[in-house]
C-alpha cells in the first residue's frame, strides 16, 4: 500500500467513525471527534503563528534583511527595517490571560475591546457601502409607462412546430426596444410586489411593538409570510449544500478511496 | 554575488526613529519597547477601579477612530496613499488617517492572535485537569492532548523546513519530502480535513429526518415557507425544469400563446427569487444591518451595557 | 397502531440508511442533464470569459473540506476559466487558516491536469502568486481597498527556479498600485466572507463570487443590487459554470436552437481546451436523487399526519 491509499484510507475511517454517531452514541465516535478537537487546535496554534504573528508581528518587529540573487547581484527582495514597538504588543496581547486572574481579570477586556472598538468603527464606515446601492435598487417604478398590452410582449414566436426567438431581425429589433422604453403592467405589477414585499417584511421586523388596526395588523401579517418565503429560500438552498457535502463524503468513500486501492 | 553587491543592498535601509536596520542594535530597542509595554500594563494595573471603564474605553475608541475619520474624511478620488504627495493639510489629514488603517488593523491582528490562544489555553487546562483528577472519560482527554501536542510538533517543525531550511522549493515536490512533511500532510490533509467535511455534511441527515418529521403544514406561514422551498428545490433539478420547459413549449406551440413561457418552471422561480425572495432575504438583512450598526455605535461610544465598558 | 402512526415513529435510521444507499447508487451514474443555468451562473460566466487575455484578477478563498463538495468544484472550475484565459491572479484567503493549503493542492492538481492535456504549465511567482492567509477578514479588506500595497508589503512568493521574490516585482503584481487597477475580484467562500469583501471593496473592484447554498441567498440581494457582478450558488452553481464551459451563452446550438439562451448578453464563447464536465457532472444527478428524497420525506411525512389525524377523528 503507498503512501496515497494509506492517506486516503484514514480519511475514510475518521469519516466513518464520525458518522457512526449516527448509528448511536459509542466509543469509535467519541475518540475521533476528540482527535478532531485535538487536530483543529493543534493546527489553528500553528497557522496563528506561521500566518498572522510571524509575519504581521514577528517580520514587523525584526525586520527583513534583503534578498539579492547569487547569478545576477539584483536585489530580489529589498531589505525592510525592523519597527521596534511592535514588541510592546507581547505585554498588551498577554493581558488576555489574566481572564484567569482574579485580581487583574478586568485587564483582559483592553485587548478585546480594541478588536470591538476596530469592529465598530468599521460598522459606521461600512453601512452607508453595503446599503446605499441596495436601497436604491429597491426602489422600483411601479406605474406602468404604457396599457398597449398588459403583458411584456414575446420575444419568441412558432415555426415550423417550434418555438424559436423571432426570426426576423427587424421586428425582434423592434419588439426589444419597446422592451427597453416602456414599463408594462405586469412588470409594475411585479415590481410593485417587490417593493410591498421589502417594506412588508422590514416593517414586521423592527416594528416589534404592538400594531393596532386592521391595515397595520395586515401589513404585519404580510410581512410575516414574506419573510416565510425568504426562510422557504434559505431552508432549500440550505438543503442542496447539505446533500452536495453529504454526496461529496460518499464519493470520496465510493469513488476516491475504492480507486487508491484497486489502481495500486 | 560579491560583498559589495550584499552591503549596498542592506544599507537602503532609511531608519527613523521607530524603525531601525535589522541587527543587534534593533535587538536593544525591541528589549526596549518590550519593557516599554510592559511598564505600561503594570501602569494599567494600578488603575483605580472608578477608571477602569474609562481605561477601556479610550482603547475601544481609538480602536475605531480611524475608520470612522477615514468614512467621514474627504479623500482624492483613486488616491494612492503609499506613493503619491498630499497638495494640502486637508489632504495631508487624510493621508494620516488611511496610513493609519493599515496599522491599526495589523494592531488588531497581533491582539487576536493572542486572544486566539487563550481559548487553546482553556482547552488545554480543562482537559490537563480532568486526566490529572482521573474524570470520567479521562482517556478521551488524553486522546484530544496527544492529537493536540502531535499535530503543534509536526506542524511548526514541517514549518521550519518549508520557510527557512528549503531555500530552493525542493519540498514543494512530494518526491523531496521528508517523514515530517508525510506527517504533516496526513494528520492535514488526510484526516483533519476529511473529518472538518465528515461533520458538516452530517447536518444533511439532520435535515433529511427533520424534514420527514417535523416539517408539517400546520399554518399558512409553514405553508408558504414549504411552497418557497418547494419550488427553489424543484428548479434545482435541471432535468426536471427541462422536462418541464418542454412540456410549456408543446403547449406554446399547440395554442400559439407565448404567454404560456411564463409558466416554465425556471421562469417561474426565477420571478419568485428576484421578485419575493430577494426583497425578504434584503428585509432581514437590512434589519440586521440597523442593528449592527447600532449596536456598533453603542460599543464604540461605551453606550453598551453588556459591552467591554460594563 | 396503524400503518400511518407507524410511519410516523419510523426509525431516523433507517431513513439515514435510505440516504446513504441512494446517494451511492447516484454516484455510479454520472449523466449530462440538460439545464437552463441560473441568471446569477450566467452573469458570473459572461462576466469571468469577457474579461481580456493576460488580466489581473485577485481571489480571495475562503473555504476548507468542511464545503468540498461545493467549494472544490467551484475552485477547480475557476482555476480551469482563469488559465484558459491566460489570467494572471493572486490568491489568500481572509477567513481560515487552512484555506490556503485546501487551495495550493487543488490548484496543483489542476496545474499537473492541464500539463498532462499538453496545455501550458502555470507557474508560480509569474503567472500566479500564492499569497497565504490574512486573519480578520474585515481588516484586511478595509486596507485592501484604502492602501494595497501595504497589505501585501514584504510578502514574498516563490519563482519557477526555486528562489523567492517580493510579490511586487512579479509580473502579476508589477504593474498594480491600487485595487482599482486590479480587473476583477473574485471570493470563493463558505462564510459571509464574501458580504465583507463587498461592503469594502463593491466599489472600487468588480467583484464576483462562487458560494455555497447556505451563503448564497445571503449574497442575492447584493447580485440584485448590482453589487455582485456574477454569482455561482452551491452546486446548481458549479454544474451550471460546467455546462456553460462546454456550451457557452448563445454559443453552440443543437438543431438550431442555442444550449444555453440568455438576452442579457451576446455570444459567449465556450471553453474548447482541457478539462470542462467535471466534479458538478459527477455530482448534480445525485443531487436529483437526493432532493426527491427530500420532497418525497415531507410530503409523506405530512400525508401520514393528516391520515393518522383523520383516522382519530373518525374513533372519536
Amino acid at each position: 500500500m503507498d503512501y496515497d491509499a494509506i492517506k486516503i484510507t484514514a480519511g475514510v475511517v475518521a469519516t466513518i467513525g464520525l458518522y457512526s454517531i449516527l448509528y448511536k452514541e459509542n466509543k469509535f465516535y467519541r475518540f475521533f471527534e476528540h482527535v478532531f478537537l485535538g487536530l483543529a487546535a493543534g493546527y489553528t496554534i500553528v497557522a496563528q503563528w506561521k500566518d498572522t504573528l510571524y509575519p504581521q508581528w514577528w517580520l514587523k518587529m525584526f525586520g527583513q534583511v534583503a534578498d539579492v540573487d547569487a547569478a545576477t547581484g539584483a536585489v530580489t527582495s529589498p531589505a525592510v527595517p525592523g519597527n521596534w514597538i511592535y514588541a510592546a504588543m507581547l505585554p498588551i496581547g498577554l493581558l488576555a490571560y489574566l481572564v484567569f486572574n482574579r485580581k487583574h481579570n478586568w485587564m483582559s477586556k483592553i485587548p478585546i475591546g480594541v478588536i470591538l472598538g476596530l469592529w465598530s468603527g468599521q460598522q459606521i464606515q461600512i453601512w452607508w457601502n453595503t446599503w446605499g446601492p441596495q436601497i436604491y435598487s429597491s426602489m422600483q417604478p411601479i406605474i406602468p409607462t404604457t396599457f398597449s398590452t398588459l403583458s411584456v410582449p414575446s420575444t419568441v414566436e412558432v415555426v415550423n412546430g417550434r418555438v424559436m426567438p423571432i426570426q426576423d431581425p427587424v421586428a425582434l429589433a423592434n419588439v426589444q426596444q419597446q422592451l427597453a422604453n416602456n414599463l408594462y403592467l405586469t412588470q409594475a405589477l411585479t415590481n410593485f410586489i417587490f417593493v410591498l414585499t421589502f417594506a412588508s417584511a422590514f416593517s414586521y421586523f423592527i416594528f416589534s411593538f404592538e400594531l393596532k388596526g386592521k391595515f397595520l395588523t395586515g401589513i404585519n401579517k404580510f410581512g410575516r409570510w414574506m419573510l416565510m418565503i425568504g426562510f422557504g429560500a434559505i431552508f432549500g438552498s440550505t438543503v442542496m449544500a447539505r446533500f452536495a457535502l453529504v454526496i461529496d463524503r460518499m464519493s470520496y468513500i465510493v469513488n476516491e478511496w475504492v480507486q487508491a486501492l484497486t489502481q495500486r | 554575488m560579491n560583498l559589495m553587491q550584499y552591503m549596498l543592498a542592506q544599507q537602503a535601509i532609511e531608519e527613523t526613529f521607530w524603525r531601525k536596520a535589522p541587527g543587534q542594535g534593533l535587538i536593544l530597542w525591541v528589549v526596549i519597547g518590550l519593557a516599554l509595554g510592559t511598564g505600561l500594563c503594570f501602569l494599567l494595573s494600578t488603575v483605580p477601579t472608578n477608571l477602569r471603564k474609562k481605561v477601556i474605553f479610550t482603547f475601544t475608541f481609538l480602536a475605531g477612530l480611524p475608520y470612522v475619520l477615514a468614512f467621514l474624511w474627504p479623500r482624492p478620488i483613486s488616491a494612492d496613499f503609499t506613493n503619491d504627495v498630499p497638495r494640502n493639510t486637508g489632504e495631508q489629514i487624510g493621508f494620516f488617517i488611511n496610513q493609519a488603517v493599515e496599522p491599526v488593523g495589523t494592531l488588531t491582528n497581533i491582539l487576536g492572535g493572542f486572544l486566539l490562544g487563550v481559548g487553546i489555553f482553556s482547552l488545554v487546562r480543562v482537559h490537563s485537569i480532568r486526566i490529572k483528577r482521573k474524570q470520567e472519560n479521562w482517556g478521551y482527554s488524553l486522546v484530544l492532548l496527544s492529537s493536540f501536542a502531535i499535530m503543534t510538533v509536526v506542524g511548526f517543525w514541517d514549518w521550519r523546513l518549508r520557510a527557512f531550511v528549503d531555500q530552493t522549493g525542493a519540498l514543494n515536490v512530494r518526491d523531496n519530502w521528508q517523514p515530517v512533511n508525510y506527517a504533516q500532510d496526513l494528520l492535514f490533509e488526510g484526516i483533519y480535513q476529511q473529518m472538518d467535511s465528515a461533520m458538516f455534511s452530517m447536518i444533511a441527515f439532520f435535515i433529511l429526518s427533520a424534514a420527514y418529521r417535523a416539517f408539517r403544514i400546520r399554518s399558512v406561514e409553514a405553508t408558504v415557507m414549504m411552497a418557497s422551498a418547494l419550488i427553489l428545490m424543484l428548479n434545482l433539478m435541471g432535468a426536471l425544469t427541462y422536462a418541464w420547459g418542454e412540456g410549456i413549449n408543446n403547449l406554446v406551440v399547440q395554442t400559439g400563446n407565448p404567454f404560456l413561457m411564463n409558466f416554465k418552471l425556471n421562469v417561474f422561480a426565477d420571478w419568485l427569487r428576484s421578485t419575493m425572495q430577494i426583497p425578504a432575504i434584503r428585509a432581514i438583512d437590512f434589519g440586521v444591518g440597523l442593528g449592527a450598526l447600532a449596536m456598533g455605535l453603542r460599543l464604540w461610544l461605551g453606550l453598551e451595557k453588556g459591552g467591554v465598558t460594563a | 397502531m396503524t400503518i400511518w402512526e407507524k410511519m410516523q415513529k419510523v426509525d431516523r435510521r433507517i431513513l439515514y440508511a435510505i440516504l446513504v444507499v441512494c446517494v451511492c447508487v447516484g454516484l455510479f451514474f454520472p449523466t449530462t442533464i440538460p439545464t437552463d443555468p441560473d441568471p446569477s451562473s450566467k452573469s458570473f460566466y459572461a462576466e469571468v470569459m469577457k474579461l481580456e487575455k493576460g488580466s489581473t484578477v485577485i481571489i480571495q478563498t475562503d473555504w476548507t473540506n468542511s464545503t468540498r463538495g461545493e467549494s472544490m468544484g467551484h475552485f477547480e472550475n475557476l482555476m480551469r476559466l482563469m488559465m484558459h484565459g491566460d489570467h494572471k491572479f493572486v490568491f489568500y484567503s481572509a477567513a481560515d487558516p487552512a484555506a490556503p493549503q485546501v487551495a495550493r493542492t487543488v490548484l496543483a492538481r489542476i496545474v499537473a491536469e492541464r500539463k498532462g492535456q499538453g496545455l501550458r504549465e502555470y507557474k508560480v511567482g509569474e503567472d500566479y502568486i500564492d499569497l497565504g492567509f490574512f486573519p480578520n477578514a474585515e481588516a484586511t479588506n478595509t486596507t485592501m481597498g484604502s492602501n494595497l500595497r501595504s497589505v501585501w508589503a514584504n510578502r514574498k512568493s516563490k519563482t519557477p527556479t526555486g528562489g523567492e521574490v517580493d510579490v511586487w516585482q512579479t509580473p502579476v503584481l508589477k504593474d498594480v498600485k491600487n485595487i482599482g487597477d486590479v480587473d476583477m475580484m473574485i471570493v470563493v467562500t463558505a462564510s459571509a466572507s464574501i458580504d465583507v469583501a463587498i461592503q469594502r471593496l463593491a466599489q472600487k473592484v468588480p467583484i464576483t463570487a462562487m458560494v455555497t447554498g447556505v451563503t448564497g441567498p445571503g449574497v442575492l440581494p447584493f447580485y440584485q443590487s448590482g453589487q455582485v457582478k456574477g454569482l455561482a450558488i452551491g452546486l446548481k452553481g458549479v454544474y451550471d459554470v460546467e455546462y456553460m464551459m462546454v456550451n457557452g451563452i448563445n454559443d453552440v446550438e443543437v438543431e438550431g436552437k442555442k444550449v444555453v439562451e440568455w438576452d442579457k448578453v451576446g455570444k459567449v464563447d465556450r471553453v474548447n481546451e482541457g478539462t470542462t464536465f467535471s466534479r458538478g457532472r459527477a455530482y448534480y444527478g445525485t443531487l436529483h436523487v437526493a432532493l426527491v428524497l427530500l420532497i418525497l420525506a415531507v410530503v409523506m411525512g405530512n400525508v401520514a399526519m393528516f391520515a393518522s389525524r383523520r383516522r382519530k377523528g373518525d374513533a372519536v
